[in-house]
């Protein structure tokens, strides 16, 4: 069975996508437990994101999914759901 | 720092997004020639509407100007405030992050927010359904998003606000702006920009018995003649920076213009013959605050509605309040070159009146030429003559009525 997993390139693919703001991947893993802020994403930003995850995977992330504040912790949680239901 | 009492409230940025020019010299440019831009609509998903002509801005890329950030978020009414606003704050040498945040505030007009982007997440609701919405719907069209986007990019903290009062709220924004910084504030961003022409908008619209369907350009919008028909509607907008005039100067920056007086009455929704009392009533009110005789206005900015009992009810008010003068002064509407971009339409007039004072001309009423109102309506080209105060009439299709006064801003200094 294959394991999706939301990977730091398909993130800021998203953040271009939903908030309009260009993040190089590769800086947004080394960074990856600064605040989202610092990147310019606000919560509604996150939001979308969270809202585009849900219909390209077909399922729903917990609720207060857009609070997390890095992307590290982000993706943890994103991932550990979709692994969680694989 | 200055007496709050006698804080006058001057103009010195303007910044124009508009059908006939993007920028202001382009836009003073454009109406001082008395160019009619007034066209076939053009835009996506508007081809089968009856509503044919309107005033469209062209050539306007939003990304060449805007953040992608702020682009995603916003409507296109927003993104010509965010540009207009832009221009306004360089003109008056405020680019750039501010040194006091809290001096600086927003208030804009508008008469209907976001339809565009409105209408594009609606459909992916009713289409897709309600997981397909994104965030930016809550901010997006709403009438105060220009305002809230225009402060957040410039990093303003000061007094924000909108007014939604009908398209006399451009005018009722200017005096708000004034009002903030007589009492106090130092720096006010005020304006309206509008974007009615997408397909939802446009189907709003079309209910008002006032709106031309007319499908000949230069035929559509002739108000003040036996040919009216109503008016067309345009796009776009304009943003002035207002601030204490004393710091202004203290500041070294031109004092292009100062708002002087400004009253607003309502007389009920296309109740064009009352229109005739509430509009005398405005303009009484704006002259009494400007402390301003009938004799010193030199021009006036009509409202200009394309409705032969509107027209009728305006060309009386003047004469109403301005007594014998009324026939005499000069009047002029460059908008029937452009359409009536609703609340952003008494704005472009203020903006063409600022430039007709510095410029010593009053700009001609383009596709108009036979008059049946007793009026001195100037048309085919500009006059030149010295103009001090000018005034500034709007009315919205709502009822709103409202009156502003401004004069040249070396008149101020006297």
């Amino acid at each position: 069975m294959i394991t999706t997993e939301v990977t730091f390139d398909e993130l800021a693919a998203l953040i271009k996508q939903a908030a309009g703001i260009t993040v190089d991947p590769k800086e947004l893993k080394q960074s990856a437990d600064s605040p989202f802020d610092s990147f310019g994403l606000d919560s509604l930003g996150l939001l979308g994101i969270v809202g585009e995850l849900e219909n390209r995977y077909g399922r729903s992330l917990p609720p207060d999914s857009e609070r997390c504040r890095t992307p590290q912790e982000f993706l943890n949680l994103v991932n550990s759901t979709l692994k969680a239901g694989a | 720092m200055s007496n709050r009492r006698t804080r006058r409230a001057a103009v010195t940025g303007i910044g124009v997004v508009a059908p006939n020019g993007l920028g202001t010299d382009a836009y003073g440019k454009s109406v001082g020639e008395g160019l009619g831009v007034l066209d076939l609509i053009s835009r996506e998903g508007c081809e089968h509407l009856p509503l044919r002509v309107a005033g469209e801005v062209r050539a306007f890329d939003p990304a060449a100007l805007i953040e992608e950030k702020f682009l995603v978020q916003t409507d296109r009414f927003s993104h010509f405030a965010m540009a207009a606003a832009a221009l306004a704050l360089d003109d008056a040498g405020l680019g750039g992050d501010p040194a006091e945040p809290f001096s600086i505030g927003v208030v804009t007009a508008a008469g209907s927010g976001g339809g565009e982007f409105g209408q594009r997440e609606l459909q992916k609701l009713w289409g897709q359904g309600s997981k397909f919405v994104g965030p930016y719907q809550s901010i997006a069209w709403f009438y105060a998003a220009s305002t809230g986007q225009i402060s957040i990019r410039g990093g303003f903290k000061g007094p924000c606000g909108v007014v939604a009062s009908d398209e006399a709220g451009g005018l009722d924004s200017l005096a708000h702006a004034a009002r903030a910084v007589r009492r106090g504030t130092d720096v006010m961003v005020v304006g309206a920009a509008e974007a009615p022409l997408a397909p939802y908008s446009m189907v709003c619209q079309l209910g008002y018995p006032e709106l031309s369907t007319v499908d000949d350009p230069d035929r559509a919008y002739r108000p003040f003649t036996e040919k009216a028909c109503g008016f067309v509607p345009a796009e776009g907008g304009a943003l002035l920076v207002v601030e204490d005039e004393t710091r202004a100067r203290e500041r070294g920056v031109p004092v292009r213009a100062t708002v002087a007086g400004h009253a607003a009455t309502f007389t009920g929704a296309s109740r064009w013959a009352e229109s005739r009392e509430g509009l005398a009533r405005a303009i009484r009110g704006a002259l009494d605050e400007a402390g301003c005789a009938p004799e010193e206005i030199d021009v006036v900015f009509a409202d200009a509605l394309g409705v032969p009992e509107a027209d009728r009810a305006e060309a009386l008010a003047i004469a109403d309040a301005l007594g014998a003068h009324g026939t005499r002064v000069p009047v002029t509407a460059p908008k029937t070159g452009i359409g009536r971009a609703y609340c952003a339409a008494p704005v472009l007039d203020t903006v063409a009146a600022v430039l007709a004072m510095e410029q010593g001309r009053v700009p001609p009423t383009p596709n108009v030429f036979d008059i049946c109102h007793d009026l001195d309506l100037v048309m085919s080209r500009a006059r030149p003559t010295e103009l001090r105060t000018a005034l500034v009439l709007s009315r919205g299709l709502m009822g709103s009525n409202a009156a502003l006064v401004v004069r040249r801003g070396d008149e101020s200094a006297r």
